[in-house]
This record gives structure tokens, sequence and C-alpha cells, in this order.
């Protein structure tokens, strides 16, 4: 768990704070992003949660410690931090990089291998291949991934990711969010996540943290800051396609009836789809049903167009 | 890391023994310059053995540079960390003045104030020294990226380490390229030393040009250049040890 308590950071060369007054929670096991224009605060609340950055007013807990009630570099320790351009360090290898936090900590060679050889796994990189290699050696979207791996190594409970996909190509990234989210499904950190882009923020985290100017402008779990933003700032940077945006993280499996309905057409969507999928198999073949397939090809149900306005309808918990 | 191996140095090291065998003869000098002036007289500069004058040469830059590139880098680590960021101004355009000073004032502007003789001249040698040294040190810091500092210190790396382990090796072959202009511009200043009088490869050359003997000057010459090169091979040997590129460059 990640709480913070009214947390103010002010720089002398700025007017207003960088950070004015935040309070939230990132309960244990979840991932909240941190998301908002650039220049907002968001790093900066990033790095307060690990005391590269002290806060001017405010407590921060991790766990069950407020951070300044341990030294710097022993909490850093414990929490995994990945950042927008990795930072892997050019002079050593892979497996030097991955292995840092764990020799910091003093752990035996052997542990260390092994260890580096299980988050290379993880990751979906070649052990044997990669170990040796030199960041230079790396593409874009690999180097992301042994950043990650990086910041799992200690195996810490929180982890700290500050656009950590950012530069890399759409598709790319699209991969690795989904590489992290099942990595996320098994290891179940408490993740605070930074990101620009309200797409990643909606196909990663369960909430949302939304900063303008230093100030939270709202803070809850996906659906309902899309679903209902909390004033004229949030409704924008949502965006027109708000409604697009809640069928993509509704799915069909939730919101099928019988298979009967959709007996006469011929558009087919898998069960592990989105709404926002179904709409448009529905809008491609001009029909106003479509039917739901199993992994096997069975027909398991069907989903309407009336589903999807019944959807909008029902308020959210 | 690439690890630095005997065979790293093959070239230099022949080029060393060759120039060690140069020194202890002094024979292949009277039959060079015999056929090359065969009018002339005296081939060997006699107030000192050849030995002797390499042996000060070497003394006076290896004193002076061991001091300065200790003091170089030090004072450009200071500055560039919070602790001396208050002084980075100040000592980052001192720094910057080596571009515009001569070695030859160098000589002109300390003999009054520090005197004649060997240390005096290693005095000089090093207050000239440590400018390129900490000119480097400043920019190699500085090239460092910042991200590879932030991802440090966020792994919890005490400051200590974040220096030892990330910023000097990365900063390393822009610090030795650094101390390799210190040495060799060191090399040649210290023949001007010879006016001080702090003996050396310049006296060769001196007498000779006095007394208009060129090849005492070009005995001295040859060897002060000579020595100039081997030190700018075993250290940029050292330099591209440390050369290391970004990830992503394959990409
Ligand atoms: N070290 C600093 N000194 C002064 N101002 C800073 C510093 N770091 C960030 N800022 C300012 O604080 C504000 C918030 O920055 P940041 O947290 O990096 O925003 P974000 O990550 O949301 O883009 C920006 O206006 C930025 O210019
Ligand atoms: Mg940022």
């Amino acid at each position: 768990m990640i709480r913070l308590e009214g947390v103010t950071k002010r720089y002398p060369s700025m007017e207003r704070p960088a950070v004015d007054d935040v309070t939230f929670e990132v309960p244990a096991g979840e991932i909240t992003a941190l998301i908002g224009p650039s220049g907002s605060g968001k790093s900066t609340t990033l790095r307060m949660v690990n005391r590269l950055i002290e806060p001017d007013e405010g407590s921060i807990y991790v766990g069950v410690d407020e951070i300044h009630d341990i030294k710097a570099e022993d909490l850093r320790r414990r929490i995994g931090y990945a950042i927008q351009g990795v930072g892997l360090f050019p002079h050593w290898t892979v497996f030097q990089n991955i292995g840092c936090v764990p020799w910091l900590l003093h752990w035996d060679k052997p542990r260390i291998a092994a260890r580096v050889r299980e988050l290379l796994d993880l990751v979906g990189l070649d052990a044997a291949e990669y170990s040796a290699k030199y960041p230079s050696q790396l593409s874009g979207g690999e180097a992301q991934r042994v950043g990650v791996a990086r910041a799992l190594a200690a195996d810490p409970p929180v982890l700290l990711m500050d656009e950590p996909f950012g530069a890399v190509d759409p598709l790319t990234r699209e991969r690795l969010q989904s590489e992290f989210l099942a990595i996320q499904h098994k290891l179940r950190k408490t993740v605070l996540f930074v990101t620009h882009d309200l797409d990643e923020a909606i196909r990663v985290a369960d909430r949302i943290a939304l900063m303008r100017d230093g100030a939270l402008m709202q803070h809850d779990c996906v659906e309902r800051v899309i679903a209902y933003p909390a004033n004229e700032f949030v409704r924008e940077f949502v965006g027109t396609e708000r409604a697009l945006k809640r069928l993509s993280l509704a799915h069909v499996a939730e919101e099928m009836g019988p298979p009967g309905r959709a007996a006469a057409t011929e558009g087919r969507v898998p069960d592990g789809a989105t709404l926002r999928t179904a709409l448009a198999v529905m809008l491609e073949h001009g029909e106003r049903a479509a039917s739901v397939i199993a992994e096997d090809g069975s027909v398991v149900g069907s989903v309407t167009i009336d589903d999807i306005l019944a959807h909008f309808e029902r308020p959210l918990s | 890391m690439k690890r630095l191996t005997l065979i790293d140095f093959t070239g230099p090291i022949i080029a060393l023994v060759v120039y060690v065998g140069l020194t202890m003869a002094d024979r292949p000098w009277v039959a060079l310059a015999t056929r090359i002036f065969p009018n002339e007289g005296r081939y060997i500069y006699q107030n000192a053995s050849t030995t002797t004058l390499v042996w000060q040469q070497f003394a006076m830059v290896a004193l002076s540079s061991s001091m300065a590139v200790l003091i170089g880098v030090s004072l450009g680590l200071f500055v560039t960390h919070r602790a001396g960021a208050d002084f980075y101004d100040v000592v980052s355009s001192l720094s910057n003045l080596s571009q515009t000073f001569p070695p030859i004032a160098v000589f002109t502007l300390t003999v009054p104030i520090l005197g004649f003789g060997f240390e005096p001249t290693v005095l000089a040698l090093t207050l000239y020294g440590i400018l390129p040294v900490l000119r480097n040190t400043i920019a190699g810091i500085e090239s460092v990226s910042p991200t590879q500092i932030e991802s440090a210190r966020g792994m919890g790396m005490r400051p200590y380490q974040v220096l030892l382990r990330v910023e000097l090796p990365l900063a390393a072959s822009v610090i030795l390229a650094g101390v390799r202009i210190s040495v060799v511009v060191g090399v040649a200043t210290a023949t001007i030393g010879a006016v001080a009088g702090a003996g050396g490869l310049g006296a060769p050359i001196i007498s000779g040009l006095i007394n208009d003997d060129p090849p005492v000057t070009l005995h001295g010459a040859i060897l002060a250049t000579y020595m100039a090169l081997l030190f700018d091979a075993f250290i940029g040997r050292f330099e591209k040890a440390f050369a290391f590129s970004s990830p992503g460059a394959r990409a």
C-alpha cells in the first residue's frame, strides 16, 4: 500500500506549488495510474514516494512505515523503480543491471544468478542469450523489458513506474503493456504508474489519479473517472470518445444474453472481447446483434445493441 | 567494460623498449648525427648522460602529472556535485583558461614567483597540468545522462556508490582524454623547464639552440617527442577501454 496525505512540494523557481496538497492511496496489489498533462506534477509526486524529492508538507506511507522513518537508500531498495529512457548502465551487462539491487542488498552470488535467470524468463528474454549482453546491444523494447526486470529484482512489494513504456513505438508499447499486465496478474504488486496517455491508463490501471497544475482533480476507479468526470477539466481530458472508452472497459462475457437473439446474424465476437469490439463487429456487418463465441468456436451467447445501450444506463457502483 | 590485457599494450610496450634502448646507448645518436650533419663537431650533449636527462624529464612529468590529475579530478568532482556547486562557475571559467594560456608563458610568470630549479618547475607544471584534467572531469561528469544517475539513486545506491560505480566509469574516457592532453602538454612544457634550470631533455634542446648546434637540439627534441607519444599511446589504451554507448543504439 502507498498512501499520500496532504503532500505539497514547492520549487523556488515556481509561483504555484508543483504538487499541491495531494492525498490518495494505492491499495495493495493494485495499479494506480497517475495521469495528467505534461508539467502537472506527476513525476514530482512519484519521486517523493522514494525520496528522490523531499516533500515540503504532508506524509507518505509505504506499507505501514512513514517513509521518513527509513533511511532513503534503504527505502529505495525496497521499492522497484522503472523510468522512461530506462537508465540501464551502459558499462554493465544485462546480468549486472538486473542484479543491481540484490547486489546492493548483499545477496550471495548464486542467489543473484538464479534470480536474474528467473526475471529474464519472466519478461520473456532468453537468459542464456541476454545475460552477457550490454545495453547497447538491445533494441528499445528489450531495454524496457530489462528495465522492468531490474525494478522487480529484489521482489519489492511496491513498484514506481514513470512512463516506463514511453520511449518505444506504439506496437511495442502495446505488447509491453499486456506483458506487464500478465506479470502483474502473477505478482500482485502495489504499483504507482505515471503516464500522460489515457489509453495506457485504461489498459493497465485499476484506478486513476488525475492531476492538473499540481492538484489532484479526481481519484477513482477507471470506469468511474470515465463515466462520471468530477469536473469540466476531467471531462475534457477524457475527451469526446468517452463513450467508446467506457465500452472498452466492459467485457462481452459480462453483458451477453442467450445465443438465440443473434441467430440470423453473421457477426462473431470472442467472449474475451470488449463491448467496443462487439459494437465494431455489429457496425461492420450492419447488424444489431452479434454471436459470442468461445475459444473452441462454439456459440455461447449473443450481444445486442440494446445490451450496449443498457450498459450506459446502469449506474456504476 | 572491456577488460584490458597485456596484449592491448603490445604496441606501446615495444615502443617503450626501443625508447629505453635509445636512451641507454648514446652511440646511435652519434652515428645518426654524423650522417645527417657530416661537418659538425659535437653530436651529444656533454653535460649529462642521456639516461640522466630522460630520467629528469620523466620525473618532472610523472610528479607534476600525478599531482595535476589528483587535484584536477578532485576539484572537478567537487564542483559538479552538490557540496561544491557554489564554486562551479568560477572553477569552470578558470579551467577554460587552459585553451588560451600558452605553455611558454607559464615559466615567464612562475619563475619570478617560485624561483629556479627542479621543484619550482614541477610546481609550475602541476598548476598548468591541472587545467585540462579539470576541464575534462567537469565535461565527463556532465556527460553522464541524468536518467542513469536517477536510476542509480532510485535503486538505492549511496552517493559514493553512484560516484564510483556509475559516474566515474561513465566519465572515465573523457577524463582520461584530459589526462592524456595534460601529460602530453606536460612533456612539451617540461622541456622549457630547462630554462628554469630543471634539467631534463630541454637542456640539450636549449644548449643546441644557443650554440647553433642542431644535432644536440634534435637529440633532445626527438627523445622528448617520443616520450610524449609513449604517454599518449599508453593512456589512450585505457581511454578506449572506457568507451560505452547507450541502450537502443541497435534499434
Ligand atoms: N527540479 C525542479 N526545479 C524546478 N522546477 C521543477 C523541477 N522539477 C520539476 N519542476 C517543475 O514542476 C512542475 C511539475 O513537474 P513534473 O512533476 O516533472 O511534471 P510531469 O511529470 O507531470 O510532467 C513543472 O512545472 C516543472 O517545470
Ligand atoms: Mg514526468
